[in-house]
């Protein structure tokens, strides 16, 4: 997809196959960028210590706006080694933030194409340069308590298992999977340009920016992906009929306290949160701003033809340097054509293999 | 003195007393049924009565709303008859576009005569769709066939809403047609803000400032693929456009566009209509992501069976 960047997460794993750069870059801005982290940290240790207060817009609301980040660290799923461990240590926690950055570091580096669009080096893509704050959950989901996500439904399961099965061109796990791609349909709605998900805001592997903009009675929130953008009244508009579908649901807001609450329905049919139900579907999601840089987001899945219960995951919300460029994926769309021809292009092959085995 | 004249007189010198009593005791309504009045006068086009603008609480015009144009200038942005869409045979009305006067100031672009020639080659072409993955696949086809951003001005008069969210230091456009989004940077000397545009895009980079209660916004750094009509009309990555939004009452904002392009035309030119506030109860905007009613059309010869 002709993204900001110009690659979709396949080309980038394309692309991970070409290592090719000279070692001393690496060896060279490793210090620097360990250094980079540590500061990061350090200064937002001592800003915590400053007294301070929520700023508010011109009309009094607990002010969100400006450019953050969910990316993240922090699994979703609670690792086993922690058993019930909420938090880390303040060790633990700079130690894994330490790795994190390290890793998405090298990341970048290894990862680059031979032509690439465009330098990974240079343009904020990953977590070491987009400013990720250390987080001392040992898991993103808290609740159920364990930090686990709660069992599929029976039936749920059984149509997860089918599309597993069946579902063309979604397993990314199995690098040798045939890639079915007749028509644009078979490609995922990524590669279309036309969603990449959410409500929930979760940590992607890069993009994963967003810019909250507050106007008279409205939220706008921005994601970077594809400029995708929700506007969420505050002021009791009515809500949509069934009879109306969103590819990123219908949401309504309000203020408890300083938390700005956002209920969400109307999604569309296969551009679900994990596949989830789209009539039964509703997210729940919690804003708060608990300092400058942080903003503390909740989320609470409730879709009981799904999950066996409803759950909650935080994750925070970091400051970013803005602004978040135009994104415009669909109008530069190289991905499409690149799947698509090249099915065909393994089917010419494939047919003249078969037609030079029948003529021996 | 007969009882007559002095009944008279009496009523005479007692008249200017009454009418006096009179008049005062109707001043409030007669005012009201004047304002009723002018009220009642049927509205001249192009016309507003003054009124009190609104602000937001940090004392600027409040532009929040969603608003959506009546012209007919996507389709041509000059004057322009009624035409047959592509392929009548099946498409009937459902396909025929309407007839309309033009936006442009003077009626005439002033194009240079070789971009008068493009202008006129980009209409024989505008559903030629060839796409490729490389920047060829700009060449021909009018972008909004496309389902491509429709960048500047042409955004604002696409048949279609868009919705105003004024932050203090940012304002938003989002526009229904393909989730299109602007931001406009109000703030002065914004270090995430700079003066020029870091990259080229699709809807330019804008920076805003009010001139009394008149929102200006300052646009450059456009790719050279947008067109501003059906009719071909286009710019190249040379354009700047200067927008003029006014309130002009409670329902309509006044919206100007200076367009000006040293390599495609002779000298600057304007265009100018109202914008209408959208006044349903529950008016929303809704999704058009029009990418997945065009995949077949970009990218069908790529299909295993194409044509099916």
């Amino acid at each position: 997809m002709g993204n900001r960047f110009g690659v979709s997460s396949k080309t980038l794993m394309i692309a991970a196959a070409v290592l090719l750069l000279p070692t001393f870059v690496p060896a060279q801005t490793k210090t620097s960028v360990t250094a980079k982290a540590e500061t990061k940290a350090a200064s937002a240790k001592s800003t915590e210590k400053k007294t301070w207060a929520l700023p508010r817009t011109p009309d009094g609301q607990p002010d969100l706006q400006g450019y953050w980040t969910s990316l993240s660290f922090t699994p979703m799923e609670r690792p086993a080694k922690y058993g019930n461990r909420e938090f880390l240590t303040d060790e633990e926690a700079a130690e894994i933030h330490k790795e994190g950055i390290q890793h998405s570091y090298e990341f970048t580096f290894n990862d680059l194409a031979e032509t690439p669009v465009y330098d990974a080096t240079v343009y904020a893509l990953s977590a070491w340069q987009e400013g990720v704050a250390p987080n001392k959950r040992t898991s993103l989901v808290v609740d159920p308590p364990d930090g686990k996500i709660p069992p599929l439904t029976p039936e749920a399961a059984k149509v997860k298992d089918a599309a597993r099965r069946h579902g063309p061109n979604q397993d990314y796990a199995d690098p040798n999977a045939p890639v079915k791609a007749d028509v644009a349909e078979d490609l995922n709605l990524g590669e279309r340009c036309l969603s990449f998900g959410g409500p929930p805001i979760l940590p992607g592997a890069y993009n994963s920016n967003f810019f909250i903009v507050q106007g008279a009675g409205y939220v706008m929130v921005e994601y970077e992906w594809n400029n995708e953008t929700r506007i969420i009244p505050l002021d009791g508009h009515p809500a949509l009929s069934q009879g109306i579908h969103r590819w990123h649901g219908d949401s309504r807001g309000h203020w408890e306290g300083n938390t700005l609450v956002v209920e969400t329905s109307n999604f569309r049919p296969g551009a679900t949160f994990q596949g989830a139900n789209p009539k039964t579907l509703k997210i729940t999601e919690y804003f708060t701003r608990t300092d400058q840089n942080t903003i503390e987001y909740k989320f609470t899945i409730d879709d009981p033809s799904t999950w066996t219960k409803p759950w909650s995951a935080i994750v925070p919300l970091s400051h970013m340097d803005g602004p978040i460029f135009e994104y415009a994926c669909s109008e530069n769309n190289n991905d499409a054509v690149n799947i698509l021809a090249g099915a065909r292009a393994t089917e010419r092959t494939a047919a003249e293999k078969a037609k030079n085995i029948s003529q021996k | 003195m007969t009882k007559a004249a002095l009944l008279s007189l009496l009523l005479f010198s007692c008249a200017p007393v009454a009418v006096q009593a009179q008049t005062s005791s109707q001043q409030t309504p007669a005012r009201g049924a004047t304002t009723a009045a002018a009220a009642a006068k049927t509205p001249t086009p192009g016309e507003f009565p003054p009124y009190k603008r609104p602000h937001t609480p940090d004392g600027k015009p409040d532009f929040n709303g969603i608003w959506q144009s009546f012209v007919t200038a996507d389709i041509d942005i000059q004057d322009h008859d009624a035409q047959a869409g592509p392929h009548p045979d099946i498409m009937g009305a459902y396909g025929a576009w309407p007839g309309g006067q033009g936006i442009v100031e003077g009626g005439e672009i002033p194009y240079k005569p070789e971009a008068l020639a493009k202008k006129k080659a980009n209409a024989e072409k505008r559903m030629v769709v060839n796409i490729t993955s490389d920047d060829r696949r700009h060449d021909t086809g009018d972008p909004e066939l496309k389902c491509y951003r429709p960048g500047l001005p042409r955004a604002n008069y696409l048949p279609f809403p868009f919705q105003i969210i004024q932050g203090k230091d940012n304002i938003m456009m989002v526009y229904e047609f393909e989730h299109t989004l602007r931001t406009i940077f109000m703030k002065e000397n914004d270090k995430e803000a700079p003066k020029d545009p870091p990259a080229d895009s699709w809807m330019g980079w804008s920076h805003g400032h009010f001139e009394g209660d008149t929102l200006v916004i300052d646009t450059t750094g456009f790719v050279p693929y947008t067109w501003f009509d059906r009719a071909g009309d286009f710019h190249s990555d040379a354009l700047h456009v200067v927008e003029r939004y006014t309130l002009v009452s409670p329902y309509h904002i006044m919206y100007e566009a200076t367009i000006e392009d040293p390599n495609v035309y002779t000298r600057p030119w304007k265009v100018s209509f109202p914008l209408y506030r959208r006044m349903e109860k529950n008016a929303q905007l809704v999704d058009f992501d029009c990418v997945e009613f065009v995949e077949k059309m970009l990218y069908g010869p790529y299909y295993k069976n194409p044509g099916k």
